[in-house]
């Protein structure tokens, strides 16, 4: 996030035409050019960006240090290739550009694009060097193109003579298959002098390396913002509410033991009122009938009620996890027993439904937060099966009481 | 340790003098051409550290003796006098340029502007000597930006101390101390008094 006005010079001599960059020199450095606005920009909004070529008839400033994105990537249009690059000129004319900037507490930053044979001497790179460095400009230098006896070291020594406590970088960028600008993206030309780095050069760099995108929820931040936040939020929700129900579960596994069908939580009130209600109602039929839908409802409610006290403590325990991980579902699950135990030609239906594994689990998975993969699901699903089996000989027992429900 | 007033230092607390170091915005204070970054700041010290040597100083580029040295200072001062003690061997700097309330002067504009005063310093080891300033000229500063362009000879030139004296007022420059930024403005967010029914009398 460093406050900078950045001058990017362009090598638009007639050495560009050549394609060992793909499509051509000149294209690779434009792409270049352009991640690299974009880049200072968003790092800080405050941050300027100009631009000037080279060579052509002579030094020339396309645009002045300015915020405008569009600007720049405007005058990048139209460009022409042509005659030879006047290294030492570009620098200078770049360092005025800076001074000149409107916001003096900016810093000062200029970006070379090295892609012809460079004609100056060292000494006179190196008296160049000193002057930025003087001035407090840094510089980005980046030597591609034509591989010239000497063009190496002349750079490397003016990147000496310029660097003060490495704020100014050199990148050798060889032809091949890989863009100029990907190699650019994981160097400290993008990332900025290991600050942290842009976010969006982290996601440049990110989507360079892997095509998927590294990021927690598969949402790019960048990209996304609220809808990232939005599952980190509900991510940390989700866990305050396990731990709630764990915490839960162990209150209720003491007060269990003495309280039965008798307590209620405020979530299960109606619930218990049914429970109870179709208790009653089935109590009047046969009794052993009324054990089983008692004990059911029984543990249907203790489930309900995230208690792994009765019965198949195992199942309870994923039954809680399941309720706990949606609390509605479990409650709709629970409910829709309830109601098979209350009327039984529904609850045949119902039941029949909640039998066919693959209807809820293709309703499971429309549902949010809940994947049907998940083993706690399967497990609900194994034991509403066996719910739905048990009542379902329920109704064998009693034709007769269906006839007269209905 | 004789002092340029005619009293000896033990009666008369030098310090409190030379007190203006307190008014500096010591985290906006930058120079150019210095070898180590963040080393200006050093310079600025109470009166009694002036001869210490022991810590950081502020040193120029191999080769270039040239320093820029500019001081933002937190409200505005009236500048009486400046004291500055150098190294020795000829590092010491022998000529001191200051312009005032400029923002962002660098050398090429050091060398061409007409400074505000212009003063020859002697290499002054034990920090007595000190610049007076023609007082009008240095009234309300709220920032001093001094050039050294010279030394005594040596390849470098070192600062230890640079002291100021006079007094501060409470006036402030022209702060600006938040700044929101709106994309789209939007003008419920921003009723005044009268637009919100004013304070006491309300008006249907």
């Amino acid at each position: 996030m460093v406050l900078e006005a950045t001058m990017i010079c362009i090598d638009n001599s007639e050495w560009m035409r050549n394609g060992d960059y793909s499509p051509s020199r000149f294209q690779a450095q434009a792409d270049a050019v352009n991640l690299i606005c974009g880049a200072k920009t968003q790092s800080n909004p405050e941050n300027t960006v100009g631009v000037l070529t080279m060579a052509g008839k002579g030094v020339r400033v396309l645009v002045t240090p300015t915020s405008d994105l569009g600007k720049i990537l405007a005058c990048m249009h139209g460009l022409e290739i042509g005659g030879d690059m006047n290294l030492a000129a570009g620098i200078q004319v770049a360092q005025l550009a800076l001074k000149h900037r409107q916001n003096k507490k900016q810093q000062q930053r200029i970006i070379v694009f090295a892609g012809s044979p460079v004609k100056h001497e060292k000494k006179v790179l190196e008296m160049i060097g000193r002057k930025l460095k003087k001035n407090s400009v840094a510089l980005d230098i980046v030597n591609f193109g034509e591989e010239d006896e000497g063009k190496t070291e002349k750079l490397e020594a003016l990147l000496a003579a310029v660097n003060n406590n490495d704020t100014s970088h050199i990148v050798h960028v060889p032809a091949g298959t890989n863009a100029l600008s990907d190699v650019l993206i994981s160097t400290p030309i993008f990332t900025g002098n290991g600050e942290g780095g842009s976010g969006f050069a982290a996601a440049a760099a990110a989507a360079a390396a892997g095509g998927v995108s590294g990021f927690e929820f598969g949402v790019d931040p960048n990209l996304d913002p609220e809808l990232a936040l939005a599952l980190r939020v509900s991510m940390e929700e989700e866990r305050a509410r396990q731990e709630a129900a764990a915490k839960k579960a162990a209150e209720e596994a003491s007060k269990q033991e003495k309280g039965g069908e008798q307590q209620a939580s405020s979530q299960d009130a109606t619930m218990t009122e049914r429970a109870s209600a179709s208790a009653s109602e089935a109590e009047t039929k046969t009794n052993d009938m009324m054990d089983d839908e008692n004990a059911l409802l029984q543990q249907a409610l203790a489930m309900s009620m995230d208690d792994p006290a009765i019965n198949q403590e195992a199942k309870d325990t994923d039954m809680s996890e399941a309720a706990s991980d949606d609390p509605e579902l479990a409650l709709a699950l629970q409910l829709s027993v309830a109601d098979s135990s209350k009327d039984s030609s529904s609850q045949s239906d119902m039941s029949k439904l909640l039998a066919d594994q693959s209807f809820v689990s293709s309703i499971l998975a429309s549902l949010p937060g809940v994947d049907p993969n998940d083993p706690s699901v399967k497990d609900l699903l194994a034991s509403m099966q066996n719910q739905s089996e048990s009542q379902q000989k329920n109704d064998d027992k009693k034709p007769p009481s269906e006839e007269e429900k209905k | 340790m004789a002092c340029l007033h005619d009293h000896s230092c033990e009666d008369h607390d030098c310090s409190t003098d030379w007190s203006l170091y307190k008014h500096i915005d010591l985290s906006k204070v930058s120079a150019l051409n210095e070898a180590r970054p963040g080393s200006v700041k050093s310079v600025f010290k109470a009166w009694e550290e002036r001869l210490n040597s022991s810590g950081e100083h502020l040193e120029s580029n191999e080769g270039d003796p040239e320093l820029l040295v500019f001081i933002p200072f937190t409200s505005d001062v009236k500048i009486k006098s400046i004291s500055i003690v150098g190294g020795a061997d000829g590092t010491s700097p022998t000529k001191m340029r200051a312009f005032i309330n400029r923002d962002g002067i660098d050398f090429s504009d050091a060398q061409s502007m007409q400074a505000i005063q212009e003063w020859d310093l002697a290499e002054n080891m034990q920090g007595v000597l000190e610049y007076q300033t023609r007082y009008s000229k240095f009234q309300s500063v709220g920032n001093i930006t001094l050039h050294f362009p010279d030394n005594f000879g040596a390849d470098t030139s070192k600062i230890h101390y640079i002291g100021l004296k006079g007094e501060a007022t409470q006036l402030k420059r022209d702060v600006v101390a938040t700044i929101v930024y709106e994309v789209m403005p939007n003008p419920s967010d921003h009723k005044t008094r009268a637009e919100s029914g004013g304070g006491f009398s309300h008006v249907e």
